[in-house]
């Protein structure tokens, strides 16, 4: 793999230079400490720039939004007319985490799998992404990437890899489109040193270290495989779940949505927007009859979704143990536990 | 795209979350990570608190009647119009032929407005909103006994607390986000109580799950009292040093032997003693109630009797110890605040008090304030029948639906000589308007909102209002300029609550630049004042608890042979009250298409009721058809039925009977019948 060097203090202006070619996604700084992944308004850069965190900080929704929006448009008639909405811009993500990045190429694959879905796809066509890796968990008591084997460093499959050793970060190379990037923006990149690439071997042991979660992942998937869980851990699972929604909105790979359509004289809007499986009328038919209808029944769907029916058609799981669903979760449920629970 | 930390239009917990928007539309909505109630955590509504704002539905012009359609006009008519008929009728009848109904989805600028233009333009008390109809009760009642009529804990001091008594409180439900709080306190060790006539959610996490009858409650809270003071549970030291009124509360409550009680309430002896001694016996007991205590004729007696219960065991005043009343709207507490009531300015200061009237009139630039109580929401719709209220005008309320008795509401707007109805939706309530006027939703405007733990928090402007749509600060500001009145210049929401800070000693050091990030919660007198985490601390707001004993009175309307059910109305977690805004909310809607009737079991199997059957449920005021729904949830013998749906309308069924000092309705108790069709 090839290897360079940016200092810290660079990161910043290579960003804005970028920004006159890229439209930019970075972690923020918001307001009361909050951290959002969000667009950098080229009209205001340098305020922005000076809100990117560098630093582990936890961010509640994975950057999916920014081809699977929560609320999206298809299609608009105006006038007998029909405008179809599809989005295409050049997109730098900088600062994902490797879980939410294994995330995004997991629901690529998901959305041109079965037929090709321009609206995601068209989104993803020009984009660049720049992992910078977690040195410790944002989320001590919720990340398990080590166990979902989905981080916190990638050793494959990516654009740009940042890994921070101090003054300066490594930066591996992964793809044609990130060494294109580097070579274009090369005056803020050096060369780096058999003994940088050490530090950062010991970095990578370190952060791996410093993830104390650690779940049984592989027997939870042979589990699922084998027979169903005791529908009692189900049970206790629907008695606490609220209908919330937020485990599988904060999902880094669910990309269930529903469409409707918003109808007023003649105008009409053709919506997508998320869905979820625990509510009821995601399963409810036409006839009313609903195959999922007691609470419990919904309540397992995304667990044998992502720990089975994900293993059985892609061969990967669908879980990338980001931990978002425990932390979003009002009652404290979410995949770790649930493993937890069934490999005790 | 653009992210804005705002503040959940849906219910008083006030979670802080992040609208998103791209290209002056909202595509989604996130939660706050470090905000102190959302703390990266939503409810189902939200999560999708951003769709109803796209709807091609919303009202983008302003609408006059004429030759009984509503048709496009000009602000510059539509405004002309208002303030022209609304002089002529005060000059013509008097001040109070007029009505104002404020709302408590809007902000605490534009309910503080909405009483000045009442007050300072039109000399008249009669505004109220429809705090009316959920928490007069506790306003009454907890000012009675407290000195203060708010959640008296923060929602963060429920992990801690050792014993939660819910009653009359769907929280799960209906304050998810506290809900959720009590389920995991359950985890770390605390003992949940829930005594609810419907068999909520919480009853499965209870320690001890009691269902007494509807209206039952002065009966069994009496009861639990006595067994407190018989087995010497009471808080002595803490009664003698804090309370007066003791020995009047000993004397009644001696009658409420657990026998009686179980022959009214039809709560077990075992769970009655239980409950006492565990909730008395608790050092950190935390009571949570909400509409089940107060829309009942006796709602303010449910109120004061909770609070002697509380101060009979020492439990207010103190971190995790407290009476907390769960406000419903987002900002029903910020209205209350403000002063939307017919009897109190901002800050609750009484309008009968000549030197608190004088402070307004030279803070506002006028004279001879009007010196007596106005008429709340449930006079003034009846005024209007009585042809007393000849114009009203209804800011964000939709009483068609969400008054008791619909069809006599109807009959009512009918009479009104003039009605302004100023929404984000021409409602049921704006059909029957003479002047629309469109105003801006909460992710269109800055103002504040005050949640259920009295936190004031900001809302955010994210995008334009649709169409010709203003601010209601701003309608409101333009109608008192048409009226002649000089002091409602204001260029941002922040001038007024600059003006909302300098006349209302609990909200004095509140100030837009320190509401940042999170807000700060009242009483906050000074710049410097760091906000109020639990009330009562050391001494009560009014100096000593008063302990109102109070007799069990049954509810007005009770099932006889004709009406053999009882009915009690209230909310879904997925819909907001008259729907307005969650059946235009894709999720939501999908999830409950349409109104239901809840049966319990055994009556669905009497009268040969299957899952999904039309009803007919009738009352003496009305009837409507629904969907049956079979569930444990209801309690034999009675129903439940939601609010939302104007095709079922709740309402129709609802007894107007109102406690005579809170006004409040009986909606939880009236007498029904079911047919299957």
């Amino acid at each position: 793999m090839k290897s360079a060097l940016i200092n810290k203090s660079d990161i910043r202006l290579l960003l804005k230079e970028a920004s006159r070619e890229w439209n930019i996604y970075a972690p923020l700084e918001v307001q009361g400490g909050d951290v959002n992944f969000c667009c950098l308004p080229k009209e205001n850069i340098k305020e922005a720039l000076n809100r990117v965190t560098l630093d582990d900080k936890w961010i509640p929704v994975p950057p999916k939004d920014l081809f699977f929006p929560q609320l999206e448009s298809l299609f608009e008639i105006k006038k007998n007319k029909i405008e179809e909405t599809v989005e295409y811009s050049k997109k730098l993500l900088f600062g994902i985490k490797a879980c939410d990045y294994q995330g995004i190429l997991f629901s690529d694959e998901f959305f041109k799998r079965t037929f090709q879905d321009n609206y995601y796809l068209s989104r993803t066509k020009d984009r660049l992404v720049i992992i910078k890796s977690c040195l410790t968990p944002p989320r001590q008591n919720a990340c398990f990437c080590t166990s979902a084997k989905t981080g916190p460093f990638l050793d494959k499959d990516f654009d740009i890899q940042l890994v921070d050793i101090g003054e300066a970060y490594l930066v591996e190379i992964g793809s044609k489109r990130g060494e294109d990037f580097i070579l274009k923006y090369k005056r803020f990149f050096k060369l780096c040193s058999n003994s940088e690439v050490d530090k950062a071997l010991t970095v990578k042991e370190k952060a791996v270290d410093s993830i104390e979660l650690k779940i049984d992942f592989s027997r939870a998937v042979e589990l699922m495989k084998g027979k169903e869980p005791p529908e009692e851990i189900y049970k206790k699972i629907a008695q606490r779940c609220i209908h919330c929604g937020g485990c599988i909105y904060v999902c880094p790979t669910c990309t269930c949505f529903n469409v409707f359509d918003d109808k007023e004289n003649e105008a009409m809007i053709r919506y997508r927007n998320w869905d979820t499986c625990v509510f009821e009328g995601f399963t409810r038919e036409a006839s009313g009859f609903n195959p999922r209808e007691t609470k419990w029944l919904r309540a397992s769907r995304r667990y044998e979704h992502k720990l089975w029916y994900d293993y059985k058609t892609t061969g990967k799981s669908g879980c990338v143990g980001c931990g978002r669903c425990l932390t979003s979760c009002p009652v404290e449920l979410g995949m770790s536990k649930f493993i937890q629970e069934i490999t005790a | 795209m653009a992210k804005v930390l705002t503040t959940c239009i849906y219910c008083g917990c006030g979670c802080g979350l992040y609208l998103i928007s791209d290209r002056m539309k909202l595509i989604g909505a996130y939660p706050s990570q470090n905000h102190p109630v959302s703390k990266g955590c939503l409810c189902v509504k939200g999560w999708n608190s951003y769709e109803f704002v796209n709807n091609l539905q919303r009202l983008k012009k302003p609408l006059i009647k004429k030759n009984g359609k509503l048709q496009t006009v000009t602000w510059d008519k539509a405004i002309d119009r208002v303030a022209r008929k609304f002089k002529e009728i005060n000059k013509k009848h008097g001040p109070d032929a007029l009505g104002f109904l404020s709302s408590a989805k809007t902000t605490n600028e534009e309910n503080y407005l909405a009483m000045k233009l009442a007050r300072a333009v039109f000399k008249t008390n009669n505004v109220d909103h429809c705090a009316r109809l959920c928490h007069a009760s506790t306003v009454a009642g907890l000012t009675a006994a407290f000195g203060s009529g708010a959640m008296t804990n923060s929602i963060e001091e429920f992990e801690n607390a050792e014993v939660i008594l819910v009653t009359g409180s769907d929280t799960t439900e209906q304050h998810p986000l506290i809900g959720s709080r009590i389920i995991n306190a359950i985890d770390k060790g605390t003992t949940l109580i829930v005594i609810d006539p419907r068999k909520i959610e919480l009853a499965k996490h209870a320690a001890i799950y009691a269902q007494p009858r509807f209206g039952a409650d002065v009966a069994w809270i009496n009861g639990m009292m006595n067994v407190i003071i018989s087995e010497g549970l009471d808080a002595k030291e803490y009664i003698r040093e804090r309370t007066e009124g003791y020995e009047e509360l000993k004397e009644l409550v001696k009658d409420y032997s657990l026998e009686y009680v179980e022959k009214i309430a039809g709560i077990p002896k075992d769970k009655l003693i239980d409950a006492a001694r565990i909730y008395a016996r608790a050092k950190k007991a935390m009571i949570v109630y909400t509409m089940g205590i107060t829309q009942h004729t006796t709602g303010v007696d449910n109120v004061k009797s909770l609070a002697n219960l509380a101060m009979l065991t020492g439990h207010v005043g103190f971190e995790s110890t407290g009476v907390n009343p769960l406000r419903g709207q987002n900002n029903v507490q910020g209205a209350c605040d403000v002063g939307a009531l017919p009897d109190v300015y901002s800050g609750y200061q009484p309008v009968t008090n000549a030197s608190i009237r004088k402070k307004f009139e030279s803070a506002w630039g006028v004279k001879n304030l009007p010196d007596k109580a106005g008429l709340t929401v449930t006079e003034i719709i009846k005024s209007a029948g009585e042809g007393k209220i000849r114009g009203l005008y209804i800011i964000g309320e939709n009483p068609v639906l969400s008054d008791p008795d619909s069809n006599q509401v109807r009959a009512c707007l009918e009479k009104i000589e003039f009605l302004v109805v100023q929404d984000i939706f021409l409602s049921e309530t704006a059909e029957y308007a003479d002047v629309v006027l469109p105003a801006a939703s909460y992710a269109e405007k800055d103002g504040t909102f005050t949640n259920t733990e009295r936190r004031v928090q900001r809302i955010r402007k994210v995008i334009n209002p649709p169409g010709q749509a203003r601010a209601d600060w701003q309608i409101i500001c333009e109608v008192a300029e048409r009226c002649g009145y000089k002091g409602m210049n204001y260029s941002r929401p922040s001038e007024i609550m600059d003006e909302i800070a300098s006349v209302t000693p609990m909200y004095a050091g509140i100030s837009y630049d320190r509401l940042e990030p999170f807000g700060l919660q009242w009483p906050c007198s000074t710049k410097e004042h760091p906000g109020t985490k639990f009330l009562h601390k050391d001494r009560f707001s009014k100096g000593k608890g008063t302990f109102s004993p109070r007799p069990y009175i049954p509810p007005n309307e009770l099932p006889d042979e004709e009406y053999n059910f009882i009915l009690s109305t209230g909310r879904t977690y997925w819909h907001w009250h008259t729907g307005t805004m969650t059946r235009r909310t894709s999720t939501l809607d999908r999830e409950v298409p349409t109104a239901y009737v809840e049966i319990h079991p055994n009556d669905a199997q009497g009268l040969g009721i299957k899952k999904d059957d039309m009803l007919r449920v009738s009352s003496r005021r009305g009837r409507i058809e629904l969907k049956a729904r079979i569930t444990e949830k209801s309690q034999e013998g009675s129903v439940f039925i939601p609010f939302h749906f104007k095709e079922a309308a709740a309402n129709v069924l609802t007894n107007p009977a109102i406690d005579p000092i809170a006004k409040i309705p009986e909606y939880k108790v009236c007498a029904v019948k079911i047919e299957k069709l």
